[in-house]
């Protein structure tokens, strides 16, 4: 869905971007991170068609941003780190004028004014103003206009800042949704716990390059990460799960941090396996921080 | 009618401010009509009318754009699918739409009294040209609100009032140019008005000639307002507008040789040349607006050189900016005009004149480019390095006896003759090469 090669971008007197290549597939959530100032806003809008390659192209469903900019707009939501609404209008004008401008049919306006409210938990605000809408409300109002075209890329600059616990696990659970129902997102965010809970990859950004040169799996759907504890330190615990045909990605006396399929029974199999073989199991669970975990090993090692 | 235009009628067009607007130009006129025959509800209304639609209007159409930067809507609007002649038709009749509301209103009686007072002919003008004089205000406004933020990403209230007094000063040249054509007026700077033009030898009356002139500039200024957008959205525009208001500037322009004064100099001019020593100024000021108007961006420069490097010429010709082509049609033009002049054997007076003129020029651009490349304000300091070539030293040279330099440093006749011209494109070298090697330079660095 978005090819990246070889893509340059400079201002004046920086390089932003130095030659990033990267390939989202369709129907993913894939995070953005980096320290400040890394290039991440710069790639989300150069992924936007807002700012165009000096180098390398960007393909977004097969149409390069220098060559068909308007086409491209027309396949994307875009909510950038500061975005605005217009406080005057209603929910529903806002989210009708947004559908007006990406050029939906007069008949289909309405339907998917409805629909798009409804997405973001806003069907009971309709006539409210969106000056008058809380900071949570406001956020779901921005991806709401971002979405009501159906967008076949959505690109997100830190949509959890300034958000509470219930409303980053409400945002968790649309973007989650909008995945399902065939969208592809790029999600750049600081906060990497809330990341883990959506993202599939990750592409780490540092002075201005991809970390590793490629994306990052963090996250299998089929086979998360699970942390496995045991009270009393053995020294076959990694030979016990080598057996067993676990993916081991670390492991001491102590701990160890796996892959395994989702499947309970399966799972259930190898902690009673586990138990068997006399293993005193303290914890058997999915892994919280895997791509926090991720972040930290990568980060600092230099780009590729 | 565009999104965009809907959303502004949303804000801009709601029953109370119409009720109030209503209401408040009634009471204007009603009060103008009593108080006696010193002030009429038609001067009422051509004052009204300035006020909102020239003045005001001006602010809003500034605003337009401004506010939605100033708001983070805009980014919003340039992803969606709205075309650059919706969004710019509906920054330009949406955000001023309640001035227009109002600025009807006066038109109106303004209208009525004149088809009671004069001949219909007389009152159709006025009507075309109060139009005209708050559309030129407003898209004025706009295109130099387009243009700005082209070249910075905050805008204060300073800024959208320098937009503003844009619009207001391009109503002011409008005025101006209806009063000169006015047989009852006497305005245009103390000087009498004329009910005659000559234009490319042809006498002409006054009043359709500045009438249809004020609607072809209109339309450019509503095209370049299109072409800005279109940049905004991140379209593409290629060279062609501009080369065709090129060759319309320069055929606008090389007509008024009749208006140049007759001295003895000019003598030894004929027309031809006088013609494309018009033209050739025209282009010279278009280069010398555009340069400081343009940003110089050092990225778009060695995108150029690589394009060109890479064999692809056309594209790079295609992305030209206009002040570059604006140089190139001076050089041109110039040239065609030395070549008259030696075919004319008017001597090599005015032949070196030009070429010294060109040197000038093309020094001026290149420190335009050096400094613009090597500081964030580079536009103040060249201009501030041109006042201090073209007044200062000059000054001080003169002041000092050392009048033999001045020459070389704006256009005068040398001795020899060719002294100067030689001596300017010397430095319109070291000038080049300098700028070019920023651009260059500044490539490496940030590799």
């Amino acid at each position: 869905m978005i090819e990246v090669r070889d893509l340059v971008y400079e201002y004046p007197t920086k390089r932003a971007l130095e030659g990033v290549s990267l390939s989202m597939p369709a129907q993913t959530i894939v995070a953005l991170v980096g320290p400040n100032g890394a290039g991440k806003t710069t790639l989300l809008r150069c992924l936007a068609a807002l700012e165009p390659p000096y180098s390398g192209t960007v393909t977004i469903d097969g149409l390069d941003t220098r060559e068909h900019p308007r086409e491209i707009h027309a396949r994307l939501g875009y909510l950038p780190d500061f975005y605005g609404l217009y406080d005057e209008l209603t929910v529903r004008r806002c989210l009708t004028y947004a559908a007006w401008s990406h050029g939906l049919a007069v008949e289909a306006v309405d339907a998917a004014v409805t629909k798009a409210a409804g997405r973001v938990g806003l069907s009971d605000r309709m006539d409210t103003k969106a000056g008058e809408l809380s900071r949570g409300l406001r956020q779901r109002l921005g991806i709401g206009q971002a979405i009501v075209h159906e967008p076949k890329v959505l690109l997100l600059d830190e949509p959890a800042a300034g958000l509470d616990p219930q409303a980053r696990r409400d945002l968790s659970t649309l973007l989650t949704s909008l995945r399902d129902a065939g969208m592809t997102l790029v999600v750049s965010s600081h906060i990497l716990a809330e990341l883990e809970d959506y993202c599939s990859e990750m592409i780490i950004i540092e002075n201005g390059r991809i970390v590793g040169g490629r994306p990052i799996k963090v996250k299998d759907v089929e086979r998360p990460r699970y942390v496995i504890e045991i009270a009393t330190a053995r020294a076959d615990f990694a030979q016990f799960l080598k057996d067993a045909g676990v993916d081991v990605v670390e492991v001491d006396e102590h701990h160890a941090l796996i892959t395994f399929t989702r499947n309970a029974a399966t799972r259930a199999k190898l902690l009673r396996d586990l138990v068997t073989a006399g293993f005193e199991v303290s914890s058997f669970g999915e892994s919280s921080k895997a791509l926090e975990e991720t972040y930290f090993s990568q980060i600092g090692k230099g780009a590729a | 009618m565009g999104p965009e235009f809907r959303r502004n009628l949303w804000l801009e067009l709601t029953p109370r401010r119409v009720v109030f607007m209503v209401g408040f130009l009634a009471l204007v006129f009603f009060a103008s009509a009593v108080s006696g025959p010193s002030y009429t509800p038609y001067s009422a209304a051509e004052t009204i009318y300035y006020l909102i639609v020239v003045i005001w209007g001006a602010r809003n159409a500034g605003l337009s754009i401004v506010g939605e930067i100033r708001d983070h809507t805009w980014d919003l609007q340039r992803l969606s699918s709205i075309g650059a002649g919706e969004m710019t038709w509906g920054k330009l009749f949406g955000s001023t739409i309640y001035n227009w509301f109002g600025g009807a209103i006066c038109l109106a009686v303004m209208l009525v009294y004149g088809f009671t007072h004069g001949t219909a002919v007389s009152a159709i003008f006025d009507l075309v040209y109060y139009v005209i004089v708050g559309l030129v205000a407003q898209a004025s406004a706009l295109l130099a609100s387009l243009v700005a933020i082209r070249r910075r990403s905050a805008h204060s209230r300073l800024d959208v009032f320098l937009y503003q007094l844009v619009g207001i000063v391009a109503a002011l040249g409008v005025f101006y140019m209806w009063q000169a054509a006015d047989p009852a007026s006497a305005l245009l700077f103390g000087k009498k008005s004329t009910d005659i033009i000559n234009w490319w030898g042809a006498v002409i009356s006054a009043r359709p000639f500045l009438l249809i002139s004020l609607v072809l500039f209109t339309a450019w200024i509503l095209t370049g307002c299109y072409r800005e957008m279109r940049r905004e959205l991140k379209m593409r525009n290629g060279p062609l507008v501009w080369l065709g208001f090129l060759v319309f500037i320069g055929l606008y322009v090389a007509g008024f040789d009749a208006w140049l004064p007759h001295d003895d100099a000019m003598v030894q001019w004929n027309t031809v040349a006088l013609r494309l020593a018009l033209a050739a100024s025209a282009y010279g000021v278009l280069t010398y607006v555009m340069v400081l108007l343009e940003p110089k961006d050092r990225v778009l420069y060695r995108w150029y050189g690589s394009q060109i490097a890479s064999g692809a010429v056309g594209r790079a010709l295609w992305s030209l900016q206009a002040w570059i082509m604006s140089y190139v049609a001076t050089v041109i033009v110039a040239i065609a005009l030395i070549w008259w002049l030696f075919a004319q054997h008017a001597g090599a007076w005015y032949p070196a004149l030009t070429v010294a003129g060109l040197g000038f020029l093309t020094r001026d651009v290149a420190i335009f480019v050096f400094f613009a490349a090597t500081r964030r304000r580079g536009d103040f300091a060249a201009i501030v390095a041109l006042i201090a070539l073209y007044v200062l030293i000059p000054a001080i040279l003169d002041g000092v006896g050392v009048k033999a330099a001045l020459p070389f440093l704006y256009p005068t006749p040398s001795n020899p003759i060719w002294v100067g011209p030689v001596i300017v494109w010397g430095e319109a070298i070291v000038a080049v090469v300098a700028a070019v090697s920023r651009v260059a330079l500044d490539e490496k660095r940030a590799a």
